[in-house]
């Protein structure tokens, strides 16, 4: 062990050497690599169908809506299984686009995959129909007799529960512990509808190259989850033993909670990641919260910061010291490993200074590298304030204050937005800087469309919203 | 950067999927030419089919009068072999009468799920009409009843080999 020196601590060894330059252009290679794979595996499941000759057994409408059903089936089934990667937290798609765009992909997938479901089974009842002269109502009790078909539709109406309880709309209808309960029902579903993919038609069947492919599919997406959303955490948890040390309150509402733990810097947490807790008190095992590092980790200790919005972040605050705490990640890409300029420019707002700060801190800089802008509306909100003043200036960075109600139509306080204060006239550097942003979803998205307008190139904009 | 990938993954699919519809030609032709083969070695079948196969070689009828036809097929009716399909065994005997196939005798049909049922009953009388217009194996298969189609093509082609009949 050498000598450990909590206000430096070590930056991750990942890419270190590198330009910014050099690590986006590998960065966005993987990416762009990932995209495609992701996308290409939609026409591969076609061409699976093709393959296997099924294009010569088109010969008449009923035919051609059947082929239409089993295509709509395999690229369906392929979203599925694509979803279930995207959300599976896998370590190299983390550091590639972020958590939140994985997850984004994931949501806009959802209703894509279940209309093309609903399509396979409409189509296929149609064509079955149009061949032997029935209609396709009458189709149904035949089709049910077929092997593994009850299991089918089982999945078929559990993937309907998934993402009808996922829809905004419906979602804010209920508590989040339902909605996560319903979601865990996706796996079942995705298991319950490979029999019969397997058992009928002869697109998989026994001994294609194709049968081998769709169940590495399966072995790959599930195994992703098993791994890395079950073992990896469950390993960490009990190899870095995280327990609560002390709650201490910084603000009427924001509490930093004070971590021990074993190891922790073998976390690899880069300043500005997340992690996903789980507090094992009798309140709040139930419920897991992603919350960001507000300090680097140091061997034995780590930070996290966390505003009170509601009853599970008010029991949250309520632990007692000693309480057992087990978690995922950490995750994001909010982080030093992210910069693709020279220049490194941070504004933040509110809660959003806690990845800010472990940024700050997290990042190699030469004396002028970086400058920063916190925002908040009254003086309440300067928690963490003088710890970023300190950082600042350890760090050579410049940093701006910016107090007072927000103006009409900007993200400044009322006061800078009437002297005419602009995002380039607080970064001189701009169209050099990485632009990172983090506070209260829909300021922060104001920033951002602010640095879109100032023609800054979407690659150096670095977003971490907090939903409020 | 995102119109590289894009670019890319338009490109990569239309070569998937053109690749998967060459594949597919090329396994069309190859099921073709096998039909009109030997009719030996189902492609289909697994391992139950061993014992049928040997079982089934034999053929009941007696042989008639020969050649009158000008035709090396004998007369008779011939069981050909029982072929597994993903719904059930399938089995058919081809009756030949002075060189010609006369009718075709559906011994086991596949019977695995009331669908399968369902196509195999409208799918057999398709077939025979089909067969005996054609005098030969060698016929389309019924749409959306590949697998039915496939296995009494099959069948019917090992009970023509056994008879001699070549058309």
């Amino acid at each position: 062990m050498t000598i450990q020196n909590p206000t430096r601590p070590a930056v991750s060894p990942a890419g270190g050497s590198l330009s910014p330059r050099a690590r986006f252009r590998r960065r966005s290679a993987i990416s762009d690599l990932l995209v495609v794979i992701a996308w290409v595996s939609g026409p591969v499941a076609a061409s699976l169908y093709l393959a296997s000759g099924g294009l010569a057994d088109v010969k008449d409408m009923g035919s051609f809506f059947t082929a239409l059903g089993i295509v709509t089936g395999l690229i369906g089934t392929d979203f599925i299984l694509l979803m279930l990667v995207l959300a599976a937290r896998v370590p190299l798609i983390d550091r590639a686009v972020g958590h939140d765009r994985a997850i984004g992909l994931h949501r806009q997938l959802g209703k894509p995959a279940l209309y093309l479901i609903l399509a396979h089974a409409a189509l296929l009842l149609i064509g079955y129909g149009m061949s032997s002269g029935f209609n396709p109502i009458a189709e149904i009790g035949p089709m049910l007799a077929l092997p593994d078909m009850i299991t089918a539709v089982v999945g078929t109406a559990l993937l309907i529960a998934v993402v009808v309880t996922s829809l905004v709309a419906v979602r804010r209808k209920f508590p989040y512990e339902f909605w996560h309960v319903i979601h865990l029902l996706s796996y079942a579903a995705v298991l319950f509808a490979l029999p019969h993919q397997l058992s009928i038609g002869g697109t998989l069947a026994d001994g294609t190259v194709q049968r081998v492919y769709w169940i590495g599919l399966y072995v790959l997406a599930i195994g992703a989850i098993v791994i890395f959303r079950i073992a990896v955490p469950l390993f960490k948890s009990w190899a870095h033993d995280i327990r609560v040390q002390q709650v201490q309150w910084i603000s009427p509402d924001v509490a930093s909670i004070h971590l021990t733990g074993r190891d922790l810097r073998a976390l690899g947490a880069g300043g500005g990641q997340f992690l996903i807790w789980r507090f094992w008190s009798a309140g709040t095992w139930w419920h897991s919260h992603p919350i960001s590092l507000s300090a680097l980790p140091t061997d034995r200790h780590a930070r996290i910061t966390v505003r009170v919005l509601g009853r599970g972040t008010r029991r949250l605050t309520a632990v007692k010291p000693g309480t057992r705490v087990s978690f995922a990640g950490p995750y994001g890409i909010f982080t030093d490993a992210a910069r693709t300029s020279p220049k490194l420019a941070i504004v933040a707002a509110g809660i959003g200074i806690t990845p800010a700060r472990a940024l700050l801190e997290g990042s190699q800089l030469a004396r002028g590298e970086a400058t920063v802008l916190v925002r908040s509306s009254t003086d309440d909100e300067t928690f963490l304030w003088s710890e970023m003043r300190k950082l600042a200036e350890a760090r050579g960075a410049e940093l701006f204050a910016m107090v007072g109600p927000r103006a009409r139509n900007s993200w400044m306080s009322q006061h800078d937005a009437a002297r005419g204060v602009t995002l380039r006239s607080v970064f001189p550097d701009l169209d050099r800087s990485d632009l990172y942003v983090c506070g209260p979803q829909r300021w922060a998205e104001a920033v951002v469309a602010d640095a879109r307008a100032a023609g800054l190139p979407e690659h150096q904009i670095h977003l971490e919203s907090f939903e409020l | 950067m995102r119109r590289r990938a894009a670019v890319a993954s338009v490109i990569a699919s239309a070569g998937v999927l053109i690749a998967g519809f060459q594949v597919g030609a090329a396994v069309t032709a190859g099921r073709t030419t096998t039909s009109s083969g030997t009719g030996t070695g189902s492609s289909g079948s697994t391992a139950g089919t061993g014992s049928t196969g040997s079982t089934s070689s034999g053929s009941t009828g007696s042989t008639g009068s020969t050649g009158a036809t000008g035709s090396s097929a004998k007369d008779g009716t011939f069981k050909g072999t029982t072929v597994q399909t993903p719904f059930g065994p399938m089995q058919v005997a081809a009756v030949i009468s002075g060189g010609k196939i006369a009718d075709v005798k559906v011994l086991q049909r596949t019977d695995q799920g009331g669908r399968s049922v369902q196509i195999s009953n409208q799918a057999d009388p398709m077939l025979r009409s089909e067969v005996l217009q054609a005098q030969s194996a060698n016929v389309s298969t019924i749409g959306g009843a590949t697998y039915t189609s496939e296995g009494y093509l099959q069948s019917l082609q090992s009970a023509l080999d056994q008879a001699g009949f070549t058309g």
